[in-house]
């Protein structure tokens, strides 16, 4: 029976019939579902997030190419005893009206602080990524092994417990003081046992998925190990990989700053954050720009990253997907 | 439970000396050892042989190598042989003197055999020629610090130096400390305290008077029998135990109306800071003193107004926690109750600003909002305990740790709404109020509890950043001023300390849960352990 017969027969009828479809019948429709799609349709959906984006866009964009443009020598000035720790108004009267360069006074060197936040944030923004980036490697392959052969396990939780508690600020500092403070090797510092905690941390959230049913049943079937984790138990883990990046990226950023306050960062010929923090520190109260400046550039950027990344986790999360 | 604790005592025991070794390993191997002298005015002053000499003695001192001089080599051979008239006797003089010239040194029979038998025992021979003017007016004469020295010298390896460092941790005194031949009397008893009006363990013959007694000091009962000695401090504080520098009251001397021991009994009183309790044998005892004490004890510290560094920084610590706990667990229950309302809002903002702001620019930020607006003193004055002065530190570590308390009971109580039990209470017709206060967050405060021993404790390792910015004479900073100044002895110390307290307050924390929570079986034996 086609259609056309069923309406004739029943003109009046809201509902008719319809014949069997081999063909039809043998296909399985399931709604279309692009994990990172999803992903990215949830993030956008927050308004803050593209306001945010937009936000680090222009950091990133100021911080690395506005430097090549305007060049930053901290030692300038340095013979100009008078051009030193002038306020944004006296240092544009100094060198003769406005300028972008003395936006922000000037420094305990007569240097340039709206220049210098510049290069310093390269500096910082550089050291985040690339120690970020290691560690984060290191730390999940390291993690993934760590959680899924027990015997790797065994060993690995004697060294954990042991290098876990050596101070970490005197295993940087002594490494820095050996290697040299250069930006090379306070990376190799910052990594050295930076993966450490990571691939503890991813350690625990493997074991958890290894024990799944869904993960036992596929061993069952005899997967190989390498497709055991890259398949079934770092998928599970993308939202929590992410949650890490969250905190890692500006975590790095926080202890440039913080081991620079310290006296153990990188060397002064690096402009850093940690270092024009440093420098304008014992001072805050009487030449608070070159002390705040640097110090709400450096908030800016961790609370952007941080903020972004969080809410880049949620919206990685399956389940805030529907 | 015994059994399973003792084994992690014992693993924690095991993990604190390979620590210990790797950081020896990382601080005697890997760092420069000339870099002690950097800030070393005596070096400076020093040149030529005395110099060098100067480097090995204070390498010693720093623990990077043994060495014996050949005079004190000397000096027991001959002492061996004529006793303590020795100093006169020709032979000895004449082999003193044998390294000033070159010809000497090598003819000298002692020097021969002290060559032999140092060089047996795997030591390196050093011998700085003494160096004269060649030409002009001062011909023939010894060179400013070029005078001639002969020692041996040995590198310590990191297990000769856990060993030393093990072998000195802890010192018991006995009656036979002193070694002065005028001490007739050697006990140790109990007598009549008249400082504190009660009772105290006396003993002479030890190196301190008082070996147990009460005062009005924090923790009230002291002891001097068992003394823990973390390492030395070498250039920061000079010579002086690490154990001891932290724990000794600091700030101005706090003058008392009291009595010298002889004028117990008398109606006599002095004003004087000094602290009887503290008395430790002099054997070089001044004669004014004996007026004053009965006995060879007079040595002693002030009482002072100021805390020490320890105190400061727990007195701070602990109030920034117990308000933290007081302030940040009922705010994290608050904001899981109104989740995504504006309270939550707000929490979650100050969370991020707390999380995600560099430490040190939220602290300076208090500072200045402490002095400009609340006007309350900035920098730390230890002098005097001002009160208003540990407001400041106070409030920026509580702010902190609000933060951190807050995320997590908040974290805690959302992962605990969705659960069967909450279903199930709500089923029952509890009312909201019941079902948080006595489901959800007792059991939110299970992950909660474990950390609680842990900030306890870490308070006694101070705050670094919060320490420095405010002058707080604490205990935060000793670290990194150590490896500022390259002082091995706080470094090596610090490691101890820091790492035995982090292992037990691991211990301590996994004992409160398995009290706090019965569901928790710490050792596998008992119970369905899976």
């Amino acid at each position: 029976m086609n259609i056309q017969e069923l309406q004739n027969k029943k003109q009046d009828d809201l509902f008719y019939f319809i014949g069997n479809d081999a063909v039809e019948s043998e296909k399985i429709i399931a709604p279309r579902y692009s994990y990172w799609k999803s992903v990215f349709r949830v993030f956008f959906h927050k308004k803050i997030n593209i306001v945010l984006l937009v936000l680090l866009g222009l950091i990133l964009f100021s911080s690395f190419v506005m430097p090549l443009i305007w060049q930053y020598d901290p030692y300038e000035n340095v013979r100009d005893a008078a051009a030193k720790n002038l306020s944004p108004a006296k240092a544009m009267e100094y060198f003769g009206g406005f300028s972008f360069k003395y936006l922000l006074g000037t420094g305990q060197f007569g240097n340039s602080i709206f220049y210098g936040i510049f290069a310093s944030a390269r500096t910082s923004l550089l050291l985040s990524i690339i120690c970020a980036a290691i560690n984060m490697t290191v730390g999940i392959l390291m993690g993934a092994v760590w959680g899924y052969s027990k015997k790797v396990d065994a060993v690995m939780l004697v060294i954990y417990n042991i290098i876990a508690n050596v101070p970490y600020i005197l295993l940087i500092s002594v490494l820095v003081y050996v290697i040299g403070s250069g930006f090379g090797s306070f990376i190799f510092a910052l990594t050295i046992t930076g993966w450490l905690s990571i691939a503890f941390f991813f350690r625990t959230q493997v074991m958890v998925i290894r024990d799944r049913e869904y993960s036992l049943a596929s061993r069952c079937l005899g997967t190989p190990i390498p497709r055991m984790v890259s398949r079934n138990i770092l998928p599970f883990l993308t939202s929590v990989i992410v949650t890490l990046l969250a905190t890692e990226l500006p975590s790095y950023i926080s202890m440039e700053v913080f081991l620079s306050f310290i006296g153990i960062g990188l060397s002064a010929d690096i402009p850093s954050l940690g270092q024009m923090i440093n420098s304008a520190q014992s001072a805050f109260l009487t030449f608070p720009w070159a002390f705040w400046a640097p110090v709400a550039v450096a908030s800016a950027i961790t609370v952007i990253l941080y903020v972004l990344g969080q809410n880049l986790a949620d919206a990685s999360d399956p389940r805030t997907h529907m | 439970m015994g059994k399973y604790l003792a084994k992690r005592i014992l693993f924690s025991i095991f993990s604190l000396l390979v620590v210990v070794l790797v950081v020896m390993m990382l601080v005697y191997s890997l760092i420069d050892r000339n870099v002690i002298f950097q800030t070393d005015d005596l070096w400076n002053k020093k040149s030529g042989n005395d110099q060098t000499y100067y480097e090995y003695s204070q390498w010693q001192k720093y623990g990077y190598l043994t060495m014996t001089g050949y005079s004190s080599f000397l000096k027991t051979k001959y002492q061996a042989l004529l006793g303590d008239d020795y100093v006169n006797d020709a032979n000895y003089n004449a082999d003193l003197a044998a390294i000033k010239s070159k010809s000497n040194y090598e003819k000298n029979e002692s020097i021969k055999e002290f060559i032999a038998e140092y060089e047996g025992k795997g030591y390196e021979i050093k011998y700085l020629e003494r160096e004269t003017y060649k030409s002009g007016r001062m011909q023939g004469k010894e060179k400013p610090g070029y005078g001639a020295y002969l020692f041996a010298v040995r590198e310590n390896n990191p297990f000769q130096r856990l060993w030393l460092y093990i072998k000195g941790l802890f010192t018991v005194e006995t009656v036979n400390d002193v070694k002065d031949t005028n001490l007739t009397e050697r006990y140790i008893r109990f007598e009549k305290d008249p400082y504190s009006g009660g009772f105290a363990i006396v003993g002479s013959g030890t190196t301190h008077k008082y070996l147990l007694y009460f005062d009005g000091r924090f923790p009230f009962i002291h002891q001097n029998f068992i003394h823990l000695n973390l390492g030395t401090s070498y250039t920061k504080y000079r010579g002086s135990e690490i154990t001891q520098v932290i724990t000794t009251p600091q700030g101005a001397l706090d003058v008392r109306t009291q009595q010298y021991p002889n004028m117990i009994g008398t109606d006599e009183y002095v004003e004087t800071a000094i602290d009887f309790h503290s008395l430790t044998y002099n054997s070089a005892t001044r004669e004014e003193d004996r007026a004053l004490y009965p006995d060879n004890y007079t040595t002693s510290v002030y009482h002072t107004k100021g805390l020490s560094m320890l105190e400061n920084s727990f007195v701070i610590g602990l109030a920034a926690v117990i308000i933290a706990y007081l302030i940040g667990l009922p705010l994290g229950i608050l904001m899981a109750r109104r989740k995504d309302k504006l309270a939550d809002k707000i929490g979650n903002l100050y969370i991020i600003f707390i999380m995600a702001v560099p430490s040190l620019a939220y602290i300076f930020m208090f500072a200045a909002i402490g002095t400009r607006v609340f006007n309350l003193p900035y920098k730390f004055a230890n002098a005097e305990i001002i009160f208003l002065a540990y407001i400041l530190p106070t409030v920026s570590l509580a702010l902190r740790d609000i933060g951190g308390l807050m995320k997590w009971m908040r974290r805690y109580m959302i992962d605990q709404m969705n659960s069967d039990y909450v279903k199930f209470a709500r089923a029952e017709g509890l009312s909201e109020g019941e079902i948080y206060r006595t489901h959800i967050s007792r059991n939110a405060l299970i992950f909660i509890v474990h950390g609680i021993p842990g900030s306890i404790i870490g308070c006694l390792t101070g705050a670094i950043i919060t320490e420095r910015v405010y002058a707080v004479p604490g205990v935060g900073n000793l670290l990194t001023n150590a490896i500022n100044g390259h002082d091995n002895g706080i470094i090596v110390a610090c490691t101890v300390f820091y790492t035995s307290l982090s292992i037990l307050s691991i211990i301590l924390g996994d004992l409160l849960l398995a009290k706090y929570d019965p569901r928790i079986s710490l050792s596998d034996s008992k119970g369905g352990g899976r």
